[in-house]
């Protein structure tokens, strides 16, 4: 569903992707980690245009993403979970949710309002549709930034460090909404330092390191026999609690 | 001490005899003033606009235009407006020269206070826009703009304000307008304190309803 072929990106002169071959198919969950600087949050970016890049190829569902022309389309076909939320805070929750609904699926208002209801319900937030974000947690704000993405009824959704910037108390609460969606079989990519998460649903886990990809493999050979000396290292750093 | 009182009143009357001219006068500065504030701020706006987008090009050029008009006094750009426009072929009479010169200082400044509105908005509410499909019109119209208008709101009225007020400078070429009506008073009475104040009270009359709507619009907020 998602094809990187030698991907190539350039800051300036800084080589931030280098030649990444990555395949995610319909239903995959991959959970993407590594070092600051890594380029996991540039690759994921590319994924929906946020990010170009400069050489190589990047498919979604058989569109090119450097082709701009199809871009909205495309992106109506990817959610995306920002670690800063990103909510509009002029907006209500129920607001938030439906914006795209109404102004790029051009559903009739009723349908739009309906159907963002269904979805904060969903994410256990029935009681603050017409909440604005400042008074909303970080965990709400968070829960309504992926209701808002699920919304659209994307194919595919992307996280880029969604509890980052969390308490640590309100972590779970996000992560458990991913875990169902998950389940659901949601074809999720998903950058992140929860290691626990990535046990529970990661179908690959993605290590990455200075613009390449390091190793790649299943949850639990990744957890237990990391293959290169550069991922156990990572891994040891960051499981010692 | 009653004779000065006597006198006082007595001249009083004589400026109130006067109202016809001051009031012409008040009536040009709103009229000339109105359409500084409207045009000025419609291109204004467009300009703000240009002036915050991600063309580098158009940014500059927008820059360099309002920085030149900012940066040197009304009264000379109003000269050049209407003595030296006419030695290029245009020839426009004292109203106009006098519109054209507040419009375009007008849109000068209101272009800085609108990028600088559209600038203060996080770019991360834009890309989140942007990855849910919106288009870049429907992000200025339905992101940016109702939040940067509603910041903005107490410089562009301050703005208006400064430009009731500067809307004096035409009567240096040969508008009637509220400070000129003033000195065609005084010349008949010659209590410049008296007169003047009366002038000053035209312009509070003037600014003072947006001054306080300005504060109305920003506790509604």
């Amino acid at each position: 569903m998602i094809k990187f072929s030698g991907l190539d990106k350039w800051f300036g002169d800084h080589h931030v992707l280098q030649k990444i071959d990555l395949d995610v198919a319909k239903g995959e969950v991959v959970v993407v980690c590594g070092p600051s600087g890594s380029g996991k949050s540039t690759l994921i970016r590319c994924v929906n245009g946020l990010e170009k890049y400069q050489g190589g190829s990047l498919v979604v569902d058989g569109i090119s993403v450097g082709d701009s022309a199809n871009l909205r389309r495309l992106r109506m076909e990817l959610g995306f979970v920002f670690q800063q939320f990103n909510l509009y805070p002029h907006k209500t929750a129920l607001e938030n949710v439906t914006l795209a609904l109404i102004y790029v699926r051009k559903l009739p208002r009723q349908e739009a309002i309906a159907r963002g209801k269904e979805l904060l319900r969903k994410v256990g937030l029935g009681d603050k549709f017409d909440s604005y974000p400042a008074q909303l947690s970080g965990g709400q704000q968070q829960r309504v930034a992926i209701a808002r993405s699920l919304c659209m009824q994307p194919k595919i959704m992307l996280f880029d460090e969604p509890t980052s910037a969390l308490d640590p108390e309100m972590i779970n609460e996000v992560l458990d909404v991913m875990v169902g969606l998950a389940k659901d079989g949601m074809t999720m990519i998903v950058v992140t330092h929860e290691m626990g998460f990535a046990r529970k649903v990661a179908d690959r886990v993605v290590f990455m390191d200075k613009g390449s990809i390091v190793e790649v493999s299943e949850p639990e050979t990744f957890f237990t026999a990391p293959k290169n000396e550069r991922t156990q290292e990572f891994l040891s750093k960051i499981l010692r609690h | 001490m009653n004779e000065t009182l006597i006198f006082l009143l007595d001249q009083i009357k004589s400026v109130i005899q006067f109202h016809p001219v001051i009031l012409k006068g008040l009536g040009m500065t709103i009229v000339v003033s109105l359409i500084g504030i409207v045009v000025g701020g419609i291109v204004g706006f467009a300009l703000g606009v240009g002036r915050a987008s991600s063309y580098k090009a158009l940014s500059f050029l927008i820059g360099a235009y309002t920085d030149i008009f900012r940066g040197t006094p009304v009264l000379v750009q109003l000269f050049v407006v209407y003595f030296i426009l006419p030695q290029a072929g245009v020839e426009l009479d004292s109203f106009t020269a006098g519109a054209i010169a507040l419009s375009n200082i007008s849109a000068c400044f209101v272009s800085e206070i609108v990028a600088s509105g559209i600038r203060a908005i996080p770019v991360g509410q834009l890309e989140a826009a942007a990855a849910s499909g919106l288009s870049r019109f429907q992000r200025l119209r339905l992101i940016m703009l109702p939040q940067a208008t509603r910041m903005i709101v107490p410089s562009l009225v301050g703005q208006f304000v400064l430009l009731v007020k500067d809307s004096s400078v035409v009567s240096a070429i040969g508008l009637l307008e509220l400070t000129r009506s003033g000195w065609i008073v005084v010349q008949s009475i010659p209590n410049g304190l008296l007169v003047f104040s009366v002038i000053g009270v035209g312009y509070f009359v003037i600014c003072y309803p947006m001054l306080y709507w300005s504060r109305k619009l920003e506790k509604k907020h």
